[in-house]
C-alpha cells in the first residue's frame, strides 16, 4: 500500500551521517509531585530504526515523548534528539521532527485542508497543495477536506495529525500511540506507510500499549512499567526464543515490583 | 468550575475582592460628594451591574463554545437533550437561574455587603445596604433578561431582531427628548433603590420576569450543521494579510471569530449592545455631572470594552495545540496583537459615528487619542496578567485585583482631567509607554509559562 512518495529523506542523502543515534536518553526523569512518571530511562534509536515503546496505561509513554520532544522539561537527566536538546532548544527540535500527539485535537474552525495548509506554513514549505494532496490520497480522506475540524470523526482527525507530521518529510517521527482511533484496513495502510517510511532511511519513534503492534512493525521495543525501562532489544530477540510476546511481556511487568 | 486552573484559594477570594473593592470605594464617596453626588454614584453603580447582566447575557444564547465555557460537562446534557426525555426549555430555564445564582453571589453579594459595611461610616442607614443587595441583583436580571430576550428574537429572525431594537431605540429617545420618562422609569431597580416600595419593585419584577419566560419558551438551540463544507478561505486571507507577517495566524483567529456559533450575533451581543448602553448611562450621567465630556468619558469606556476583544481571539485558541509544531508562545501573542489592532477598526467607528452623531465632534481628536492609548493599555495589562488564557484567568482574585489597581487610577485620572479640559486626554498617549514596557514582558513571561525550561 505504501508508494514510495517522492521523499527526499532517502537513505543516500545521509550516507555521511548514517547510524548516527537519532535520539539519546540519558537518566531522564520526571516527576510530578510525589508521582514519578518516568524513572530515569536511558535509551537510544539509531537512525533507520522503527522503536517501539511498549507499556500499560500510565506507565509513562506520553510524559517520555513529551520530554523528547520539547514540550515538558524534565525533572533530572538530559536527551538529544538529531543532535539537539529538547529542553534547550525545543524549537528547532519541532522543527526537525515530527510528532502526533496523544490527545491533541486539530483547531475547531479550520478545515482539514486548511490545517494542513496552516501547518505548512508554520513550517515554512513550499508546494503546499501537493505535499497535503499526496497525503489526502494517501489516507483516503480526500472527501473531508472541506469539513471542519471540529465535525470530523475521531479517526479522520487521527489521519490529519498523521499528515500534518509527516507534512515536511522529517526524517524522526515521534508518535503517540499511532493507530487508536483507526479501523483496520487504515491500521494496515498506517503500518505499511510506517515501514515504508523506514526502508527509505526515516526513524521512528512510537508509543503503544497494544503487543501486536510492536511485535509486527518494530525493530526494537522498550517495555516501560510504572515509569521504568524493563527491558529494551530487538524485537527478534523475543520471538527467537519461541516466545510469545505476550507471555514476556507479562511476566515483566508482574515481576517488576516497583523496587 | 475555574478554580481549576488556578488553584481555589484565588477562586474563593474573588468575592472577598469584591466586597473589599466596595467597601473601599463607599468609604470614599464623601471625599467625592461635591462633584459626584450619591445619587450619581449609586445610578453609575446600577448601571454597571445592568451591563454585566447584559455582557453575561450575551455571551449566553450564541451558541455551544459558550456553553462549554460556562457549563462544562453540563452541555453535554444540554446537547444530549435530543435523545434524554428533557425539554430542552426546561435546561435552558436552569442555566439562567443557575447563572443567577452564581453570579449574585461572585459579584452582587460582595458588593453589597462591602457598601453595607461602609454605611456606618459615611451616614447612611445600614438597612441601605439590604435594599442594595435586592436592587443591584434586580439590575443585573434586568440586563440578563433584556438580553436573553433579544438574542432569542435574534435566533428567530434578524430583521426581527433588528426592527424590535430600532422601535425600542427611537421609542427611548423620543420619550427622552419629550421628557414623558425618567431615568428611574427606564431602570426600576435604581427607582427602588432611591425608593424602596413595592411599586418600583412589582415593575422590576415584572420587567425581568415577563422577557425572561418568553424567551424560554420561544429558545432555539442551534445545533451545529456537521456536514457544512467550507472552501479553503486561509489562503486568500493569509495571502491578503501577508504584509503583517504570521499571517496564517490571524486569518486563523479570523476564521475562528466567524465560523464559531454566533458569527456576527457575537458581536452584536457582546460588543454593540453594551456599548450602546453606555452611550445611553452617559447621556444620563453628564445631567449630574456638569462640565463633563461624554466624548471622552466613552472614548475611555469604549477602550477598556475593546480590550474584551482579545477574549474573544483567545476564546477558540490554546497553546497547546502548537506545542507540537515549531512555534514561540511569543509568536502566538504577536499575532493576537496584530489580530486585536485589526478588529480594533470596529470601536474606532463607532467612536467616529458617536462624535458626528452627538455633536461632539470637536473633541474628536482627544477623544481618539484617549481610545487608542486606553485600549492598548487595558490590552497590554490583560496579555501580561493572563497571557494566551483571559477568559479563566481573570476569575482568580489576585489577576483580578492587579488588572483593577492596574486600570483604574489611569483611567479615572484620565476622565477627571478631561473634565477640566477635554484637550486633557491627549496626556493619555502617555499610556502608550508603560503598555509597550509590560507587552514586552509580557512575551518573555509567557513564553517561559507555556514552554517551562530547566
Ligand atoms: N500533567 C500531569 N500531572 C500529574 N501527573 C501526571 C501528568 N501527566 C501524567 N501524569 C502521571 O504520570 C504517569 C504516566 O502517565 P503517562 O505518561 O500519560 O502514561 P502513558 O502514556 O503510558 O499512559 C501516570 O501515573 C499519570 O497519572
Ligand atoms: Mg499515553
Amino acid at each position: 500500500m505504501y508508494t514510495g512518495c517522492r521523499c527526499s529523506f532517502k537513505k543516500n542523502r545521509w550516507m555521511v551521517t548514517h547510524m548516527q543515534q537519532m535520539i539519546e536518553a540519558t537518566e531522564l526523569t520526571k516527576n510530578y509531585g510525589t508521582v514519578t512518571a518516568v524513572n530515569r530511562i536511558s535509551l537510544s534509536v539509531a537512525e533507520g530504526e522503527l522503536f517501539g515503546l511498549l507499556g500499560p496505561n500510565g506507565s509513562g509513554k506520553t510524559t517520555m515523548i513529551r520530554m523528547l520532544t520539547g514540550q515538558i522539561p524534565p525533572t533530572a537527566g538530559s536527551a538529544r534528539v538529531m543532535g539537539i536538546d529538547p529542553a534547550k532548544d525545543p524549537v528547532e527540535v519541532r522543527r526537525s521532527i515530527g510528532i502526533i500527539p496523544e490527545q491533541e485535537t486539530p483547531p475547531s474552525f479550520l478545515t482539514a485542508e486548511e490545517y494542513l495548509h496552516f501547518v505548512a506554513k508554520i513550517r515554512n514549505l513550499d508546494a503546499i497543495d501537493e505535499r497535503c494532496g499526496r497525503w489526502f490520497d494517501l489516507l483516503e480522506f480526500g472527501d473531508k477536506r472541506d469539513v471542519l475540524c471540529k465535525d470530523l470523526s475521531r479517526g479522520t482527525r487521527q489521519k490529519l495529525m498523521f499528515a500534518q507530521a509527516f507534512l515536511h518529510e522529517p526524517r524522526l517521527a515521534l508518535i503517540d500511540e499511532p493507530l487508536i482511533n483507526l479501523d483496520p484496513i487504515m491500521q494496515r495502510t498506517v503500518k505499511d506507510f510506517l515501514r515504508g517510511y523506514v526502508r527509505d532511511g526515516g526513524t521512528v519513534f512510537l508509543s503503544t500499549h497494544i503487543l501486536e503492534i510492536a511485535e509486527e512493525i518494530c525493530d526494537r521495543i522498550g517495555v516501560i512499567h510504572n515509569g521504568r525501562l524493563l527491558h529494551s532489544g530487538p524485537v527478534e530477540d523475543l520471538t527467537a526464543t519461541g516466545r510469545h510476546l505476550e507471555s514476556f511481556f507479562l511476566d515483566l511487568v508482574r515481576g517488576d515490583t516497583g523496587a | 468550575m475555574h478554580s481549576t486552573i488556578f488553584g481555589s484559594v484565588g477562586f474563593a477570594l474573588f468575592p472577598v475582592v469584591v466586597a473589599i473593592l466596595a467597601l473601599l470605594g463607599s468609604l470614599t464617596l464623601p471625599v467625592f460628594a461635591d462633584v459626584l453626588p450619591y445619587d450619581a454614584v449609586a445610578l453609575l453603580a446600577h448601571a454597571l451591574f445592568l451591563l454585566m447582566g447584559v455582557m453575561v447575557g450575551s455571551f449566553g444564547l450564541m451558541g455551544r463554545e459558550f456553553m462549554n465555557r460556562r457549563f462544562g460537562q453540563a452541555s453535554l446534557i444540554a446537547y444530549a437533550s435530543r435523545s434524554l426525555p428533557i425539554s430542552e426549555q426546561r435546561i435552558f430555564a436552569t442555566f439562567l437561574v443557575k447563572d443567577t445564582v452564581y453570579y449574585i453571589l461572585l459579584y452582587v453579594l460582595p458588593f453589597a455587603a462591602g457598601f453595607a459595611a461602609a454605611t456606618p461610616f459615611i451616614g447612611i442607614d445600614p438597612v441601605q445596604g439590604l435594599v442594595a443587595l435586592v436592587s443591584l441583583a434586580l439590575a443585573f436580571l434586568l440586563g440578563l433578561s433584556a438580553v436573553c430576550f433579544l438574542s432569542t428574537l435574534y435566533a428567530h429572525s434578524v430583521a426581527l431582531f433588528a426592527g424590535t431594537v430600532a422601535v425600542l431605540a427611537v421609542a427611548a429617545l423620543a420619550a427622552f427628548r419629550l421628557g414623558a420618562i425618567t431615568v428611574s422609569t427606564i431602570l426600576p431597580p435604581y427607582a427602588f433603590f432611591l425608593n424602596p416600595a413595592l411599586e418600583p419593585l412589582a415593575l422590576s419584577l415584572a420587567l425581568i420576569l415577563v422577557p425572561a419566560i418568553i424567551s424560554v419558551i420561544f429558545v432555539t438551540v442551534e445545533y451545529p450543521d456537521r456536514t457544512k463544507r467550507f472552501e479553503n478561505h486561509l489562503d486568500p486571507l493569509s495571502g491578503r494579510l501577508h504584509a503583517l507577517g504570521s499571517a496564517h495566524f490571524i486569518a486563523k483567529d479570523a476564521l475562528d471569530l466567524l465560523r464559531s456559533e454566533g458569527g456576527a450575533g457575537k458581536v452584536i451581543f457582546s460588543f454593540l449592545i453594551p456599548l450602546g448602553l453606555v452611550w445611553i448611562c452617559l447621556r444620563i450621567m453628564i445631567r449630574f455631572i456638569p462640565g463633563i465630556d461624554p466624548l471622552v468619558v466613552f472614548a475611555v469606556l469604549l477602550g477598556v470594552l475593546s480590550a474584551t476583544i482579545y477574549n474573544w481571539l483567545t476564546e477558540f485558541d490554546s497553546f497547546t495545540s502548537y506545542a507540537f509544531l515549531p512555534v514561540e508562545v511569543r509568536e502566538v501573542i504577536d499575532a493576537k496583537l496584530k489580530s486585536y489592532a485589526l478588529l480594533n477598526l470596529l470601536p474606532a467607528v463607532v467612536l467616529v459615528l458617536a462624535a458626528a452623531t452627538s455633536g461632539g465632534a470637536g473633541s474628536l481628536i482627544p477623544a481618539f487619542a484617549a481610545f487608542v492609548s486606553v485600549s492598548v493599555y487595558t490590552l497590554a495589562v490583560t496579555v501580561y496578567l493572563t497571557g494566551l488564557h483571559p477568559n479563566v484567568m481573570l476569575y482568580s482574585a489576585w489577576i483580578f485585583l492587579r488588572y483593577l489597581l492596574a486600570i483604574s487610577p489611569a483611567l479615572l485620572l484620565l476622565i477627571f482631567a478631561s473634565v477640566f479640559d477635554p484637550r486633557y486626554a491627549l496626556l493619555s498617549l502617555l499610556l502608550i509607554l508603560p503598555a509597550a514596557f509590560l507587552i514586552i514582558r509580557a512575551r518573555v513571561k509567557w513564553q517561559a509559562w507555556e514552554m517551562p525550561r530547566y
